[in-house]
């Protein structure tokens, strides 16, 4: 500890900046980790809160995925003696035309029995208005409101709110306002209560309910009577208790946790570098310190605890930072994240506030501490065998050993060829990892004799545009691997990130494209939200066999998307008319027989499941699926495997006819149109508009506002993996700067000489501004090597255990392009001001500089 | 409506006479059908007053009746109709009609304690109840008004589910109809029901005004009835869902 | 040729430090002048002052009439690659280039074409006899041959004024004694201003001029 203050305390203070820059890295990660996880957890948070709140007593929820049920399961559930309350919901977010412009969550109950499940304290309001039960359950347009949103939006007792129902807009009349409590800051407090049986109307439900709540007889253990629900009502349902719910958001954006940790894991990979590096470099210039102590009487151990312990205090510095800079970076982003997943999965949900986990700070403070007592390990292992002896002696550590290289290349070569094998017999998982880390391992160790050799490959074209400035530049990075390779390292694997990123985007994008054209070839299309995946409303049947009817409508399709629990987790099922989909729109077929396997989906007789499905829950073509329909279980044959994008965690198609049977449900999310030849978009808007009138609520999309639609959501989802690759080049930027700062000090004298002999300031600034043009362009060659094989990887990876979607391999040359002006201008920003610090420097001292 | 001064109570035990008292009571106030016109005003705290009227007709025998419900006024409840079946073994089935909805739906009574729409009076208050669900205790006599009366307990049975501990019931000597009520929970007395207006129709003894107070929430609801009668031939089919959505 | 009119130099530090205290000196073109004193004394200094590397806390200097005070740091470097050539006790030779790039890297900096410097560095390599080591690098070379090679560099444009500290301090005697002849020739067949900071009395000795300092003052000034 005394050691710590009387000898790393010194050296800290003296290169404040330096160190700074050192933990940098454990900042950003630290950072990145808390920020996107504490916006993940708050939005979870909000959602959980959001369904507690509403939930009040409900001990047990039951429902049948998103189908929802028709209304005598109510009664079923009634009649069970253990059940003490079982209320019908319908629950639905809305944009009412309200001045706050904020979504609202309508819960609609049944108020005759749902007050033993929720209160609904009302404010008594001025004139002495007795909120009358009565009248609220009388009138349809009856609506509470919460007194938060009430006060935002001007609303009264008695106020007028028009909401946009199903069947056209339609007053509604607050007929209570709600004082504050747990219930009414439920999704931010935008919330509102209706009659169950006056949303059914609105939402389109027909004469069914979303889920039933459930309190259980005083006494009974819930999960007790859950078991006896399960019984009772078969598999086709789903009961479990409110939490659940929670449960199943979290697994449906898990996808996005799990890119979370990825760029977080990656940023404090490349920051580890960065302190491996300043570790590196610092038990070089501290030899003769640590040659003193060492003659002093300090023990081998004793020193690598020192540096050791350096390294824990910056990390825990670092993380602690970290850790601050992630909560501001969550409440940057949580909004609007929640906004995203709200549109991404069509879950409602509101993120107020920012909450962070506990257990997650304490956690990111240890992976800062771990990444950087791991990256200080091999430093500190070789300070501790300096040589007291050979450490006061004067001269030059700056180059690697030819043993160490010579090592380092067999070590590389030996895991490439681990790498050769795992890809060329390694189906399982473990082996296809074990070969992605060994790449990565011998990439690393590659660094320093690959960019070596592209120092001195490019050191004669550089003498020969700048005689001075280029050879000198050139020459610091050939003169000290040690002091540059780290930073070559980081910056190069931010590049095969970038690479392998960029990779997968233009493939997913090819892809998508691909099948926007093939699979969504409708004309026009009809929905009842202006968003695609919120599920809320639901067009009634009629509507769709009165669209159908208009003259110029050549084929209609009414499509029901629901998600239903298999396995464990949410699926997408897609319900339509096969046989009429076939006749318009094949999709690409990845195993299964055409012709066979849409005319048995379209007879019923099985499904047709997507690629990223099989791939994710293993299933494949002559699989059974058992799917829950409150009907019972029903078992269909895989027909057909397809690559279908509807959903990142897969889709299964379904004939609407199969699904109309088992789930009583003759609604739909879309109707999908074609034209006949002739008639216009503009034409059948018309006719549709002058047909459903305001009878029903819709929004009319063009084929092409969907592909746009799509293609935005597909937008902003990669837009999260580019805060990947900005924290990449911002750590690799860091380490750019970490490295040249030490090379001035290392370069003093040199640099000095220049001055002395007649160098003027723009050409010291030029030979550092080269350097780091250099360390850029090294970076950037061996980071496009990389990336190739990181595009692989990261292909697999997707394909194997996150979207489940089998891409293309294409080698993104336009990210390159890109890069090339984005890595060496940021390369060139790092210089400036270590150029500019090693031009104000003092010429005397340079010289003297030793 | 008006089955709840008659019928509220139930029977039996150690003073064996109490039980008798409340038999004898629910015996003497029973008729084959009624009808009647209803006003309901509910104060709250500030003295504000919420007015409804409806008109109810009933048939058939205690513990097997049917009614109708159906509210003539305020114009914003106008139409909404109440039926009830009442079984003597089960629970009684509910349903309510909701006209501007042009539906019906079932009403789940499963939490009786629950408020019956914004009253003072919770749907427990409103039930029938077979006598041998409690056991009674005849506490004494006291006056009340200057009319003597039979003090009597009277505490739910284990296999039935109450919001309250105890009611005291208050039940007039000479004509042996129930005046007052106090519910208890625990110790405390929550509600108060006071038969304010006694009268004899068609030689029956009937209370035409009653005042529920909620002593904690210090709101109190007023019943009255209006033309009341007794033994009316109403139609059976009256009182079936059918006829309830046809708003009959 | 060298006017140094009431120049002080000061450190500023826990305690301020006066290296130079109000000198005054004037050196005339074509002299050989040696610079004594003990450590500490400010000859350095006052070198790196003539030499534009440093700036005077008081007082001015001029260099062929020119005021060096009122240059901007460009202007100062500009200056100092025509007029003055520095040799380092230390030689600071840049380890990484060959002796031709090296006595070459002041002619890349004025920016002449390669042809004039491949010239004019073989030039001046022949000069101080090391035609035959153009493309070693200095660790290949005795402590001597890395001093010529600083000598050659300092001549890159063949210079006026050439400073030199301690030129001698790192070699053996008898390297000195070569080292210095070839200063001395270059001082008679170029007519160069030389200034040799030293504590080799021989050194000293063997200059027109001997000028002495002490804590800062002029304790001696003897013209041979």
């Amino acid at each position: 500890m005394i050691l710590l203050r009387l000898i790393s305390w010194q050296y800290t203070r003296k290169h404040l900046l330096r160190s700074l820059l050192t933990i940098a890295g454990i900042v950003l990660g630290v950072a990145v980790f808390v920020g996107m996880h504490t916006a993940n957890q708050s939005v979870l948070t909000a959602f959980t809160q959001t369904v507690d709140r509403i939930a009040g007593a409900t001990q047990l929820q039951i429902s049948a995925g998103e189908a929802g049920f028709e209304e005598d399961i109510l009664e079923r559930v009634q009649n069970v003696p253990e059940v003490r309350v079982a209320v019908p919901v319908i629950e639905a977010v809305m944009n009412p035309q309200t001045k706050s412009q904020a979504n609202i969550l309508i819960l609609a109950v049944d108020m005759t029995g749902d007050r033993s499940l929720r209160d609904y304290a009302l404010e008594s309001g001025d004139e002495s208005f007795i909120e009358d039960p009565l009248v609220f359950l009388a009138q349809p347009d009856s609506i509470m409101i919460t007194r938060e949103f009430a006060a935002e939006n001007d609303l009264k007792s008695n106020s007028e709110l028009t909401l946009n129902s199903m069947d056209g807009p339609k007053k509604f009349i607050v007929r209570g306002i709600m004082k504050s409590s747990g219930l009414t800051t439920a999704f931010g407090g935008n919330l509102a209560i209706m009659d169950v049986y006056a949303a059914q109307k609105i939402f389109g439900r027909g004469r069914r309910f979303d889920r039933i709540d459930v309190a259980v007889q005083e006494g009974l253990d819930p999960a007790a009577v859950q078991v006896k629900l399960e019984k009772v009502l078969g598999s086709g349902f789903q009961v479990e208790p409110p939490s659940s719910r929670a449960k199943q958001f979290e697994s449906l954006s898990s996808v996005y946790g799990m890119l979370a940790n990825i760029t977080s894991l990656f940023a404090l990979f490349i920051g580890m570098f960065l302190i491996y590096n300043s570790f590196a470099i610092a038990v070089t210039q501290r030899r003769s310190e640590i040659g003193i102590l060492r003659a002093l009487g300090a023990t081998r151990r004793q020193i690598q605890v020192l540096f050791l312990a350096e390294s824990a205090v910056g990390g825990l510095v670092g993380a602690g930072l970290g850790v601050v800079l992630g909560i501001l970076i969550a409440r940057g982003i949580a909004g609007s994240l929640g906004q995203f997943l709200g549109e991404v999965y069509g879950v409602a949900q509101k993120a107020e506030e920012v909450s962070s986990d506990p257990r997650l700070l304490v956690g990111a403070m240890v992976l800062g501490v771990v990444t950087s007592l791991i990256a200080a390990w091999i430093p500190a292992r070789n300070a501790a065998r300096v040589d007291p002896v050979q450490a006061l002696q004067k001269g030059r550590f700056q180059l690697l050993t030819a043993g160490e290289n010579r090592m380092r290349r067999w070590t590389a070569f030996g895991l490439l060829s681990f790498v050769g094998v795992s890809l060329a017999f390694g189906h399982g998982r473990l082996i296809f990892y074990a070969g992605y880390f060994a790449a990565i391992f011998a990439g690393v160790l590659l660094v320093p004799t690959l960019g070596l050799w592209l120092a001195r490959g490019m050191r004669p074209a550089l003498k020969a545009i700048w005689p001075v400035e280029g050879t000198l530049a050139a020459d610091s990075l050939i003169q000290s691997p040690r002091r540059t390779s780290g930073a070559v390292t980081a910056l190069a694997l931010s590049v095969s990130l970038i690479i392998a990123l960029g990779g997968m985007t233009q493939a997913a994008y090819a892809s998508i494209e691909e099948w926007l054209r093939v699979a969504l070839n409708p004309d026009m299309y009809l929905a009842p939200t202006q968003n695609f995946t919120d599920r809320s409303f639901r067009f009634p049947a009629e509507l769709a066999s009165e669209v159908e009817k208009l003259p110029g409508v050549r084929r209609i399709q009414a499509v029901r998307i629901v998600r239903l629990p298999m396995d464990g987790e949410p699926v997408m099922f897609v319900a339509l008319d096969v046989s009429s989909v076939t006749q318009e729109a094949r999709l690409p077929i990845v195993s299964g027989d055409g012709p066979t396997m849409y005319s048995d989906a379209a007879a019923g007789k099985g499904v047709i499941i997507s690629d990223n499905f099989a791939l994710m829950h293993n299933r494949k073509r002559g699989d059974v699926l058992t799917i829950p329909t409150p009907g019972g279980p029903l078992q269909m044959p895989v027909l057909g495997v397809v690559v279908d994008f509807s959903d990142q965690k897969g889709s299964i198609l379904l004939d609407r006819s199969v699904y109309d049977k088992y789930f009583k449900d003759t609604s739909s999310n879309v109707i999908r149109i074609y034209l006949q030849a002739g008639v216009t978009v503009g034409q059948m808007r018309e006719r549709i508009a002058a047909q459903a009138g305001t009878r029903f609520r819709y929004f009319v999309f063009t084929n092409e506002d969907l592909r746009s639609y799509i293609l935005k959501i597909t937008d902003q989802w990669f837009g999260l993996t580019y805060i990947q690759i900005a924290v990449a080049v911002l750590v690799s930027i860091l380490g750019i700067v970490n490295t040249l700062t030490v090379s001035i000090t290392d370069r003093r004298r040199e640099l000095g000489v220049l001055q002395a002999v007649g160098g003027l300031r723009r050409q010291i600034r030029g030979t550092i501004w080269l350097e780091a043009v250099l360390i850029g362009a090294i970076g950037l060659i061996l980071g496009c090597g990389f990336g190739a094989v990181a595009l692989y990887y990261a292909l697999e990876t997707s394909a194997r255990d996150l979207s489940g979607m089998r891409l293309a391999y294409g080698y993104p040359f336009r990210t390159v392009l890109a890069l090339i002006p984005i890595i060496l201008g940021s390369a060139f920003l790092a210089s400036l001001a270590p150029a500019e610090a090693a031009v104000r420097g003092s010429l005397v001292e340079a010289l003297e500089y030793e | 409506m008006n089955k709840l001064v008659l019928f509220l109570f139930a029977g039996a035990l150690l003073a064996q006479d109490a039980r008798q008292i409340v038999e004898e009571s629910q015996k003497l106030h029973r008729s084959r059908s009624q009808q009647y016109e209803g006003v309901l005003e509910v104060y709250d705290t500030k003295g504000g007053k919420n007015e409804k009227r409806w008109q109810y007709a009933r048939i058939g025998s205690y513990g097997e009746s049917r009614s109708v419900l159906r509210f003539l006024a305020p114009p914003l409840v106008k139409g909404v109709a109440l039926l009830v079946h009442n079984h003597p073994d089960r629970a009684s089935d509910q349903w309510m009609w909701t006209p501007e909805l042009n539906r019906d739906r079932r009403i789940a009574l499963q939490d009786r304690s629950t408020r019956f729409f914004g009253t003072d009076f919770s749907f427990e208050d409103l039930e029938e109840r077979d006598v041998d669900q409690s056991d009674y205790k005849l506490l004494g006599e006291e006056a009340l008004n200057g009319q003597a009366c039979y003090k009597i307990e009277s505490v739910a049975k284990k296999s039935r589910t109450t919001q309250y501990s105890r009611v005291v019931i208050w039940v007039r000597k000479d004509i042996l109809l129930p005046v007052q009520f106090e519910m208890y929970v625990k110790a405390e007395v929550v509600k108060r029901l006071i038969h304010k207006r006694v009268e004899k129709v068609q030689n029956v003894w009937s209370t035409l005004e009653l005042e529920m107070n909620d002593l904690k929430k210090k709101t109190r609801t007023v019943m009255k009835t209006e033309k009341l009668k007794y033994d009316v031939a109403l139609p059976e089919e009256q009182f079936t869902l059918q006829a309830l959505r046809r708003g009959e | 040729m060298i006017d140094i009119i009431g120049v002080s130099k000061r450190f500023d530090g826990k305690k301020q430090v006066t290296a130079l205290d109000s000198v005054n000196l004037h050196i005339r073109k074509g002299e050989m002048v040696s610079l004594m004193g003990p450590s500490g004394s400010g000859k350095s200094t006052l070198l790196n002052l003539i030499g534009g590397l440093d700036r005077p806390s008081a007082g001015e200097i001029k260099l062929d009439g020119e005021l060096l005070g009122g240059l901007t740091d460009d202007a100062l470097t500009k200056l100092r690659r025509d007029k003055i050539g520095f040799i380092f006790q230390f030689f600071n030779l840049l380890p990484t280039l060959n002796c031709l790039e090296n006595v070459s890297l002041p002619l890349h900096l004025r920016g002449w074409s390669t042809a004039k410097i491949s010239e004019r560095a073989n030039e001046l390599l022949n000069l101080v006899g090391l035609s035959q080591r153009l493309d070693h690098l200095p660790e290949e070379l005795s402590g001597g041959e890395r001093q010529r090679v600083a000598i050659a560099r300092a001549l890159s444009v063949y210079p006026p004024i050439l400073l030199a500290d301690e030129p001698t301090g790192n070699v053996d005697s008898s390297t000195g004694e070569e080292i210095l002849g070839l200063i001395r020739d270059l001082h008679s067949r170029f007519q160069t201003t030389v200034l040799i900071v030293t504590h080799d009395k021989g050194v000293a000795d063997s200059c027109g001029r001997r000028i002495a300092l002490k804590d800062g003052l002029v304790v001696q000034d003897v013209t041979a």
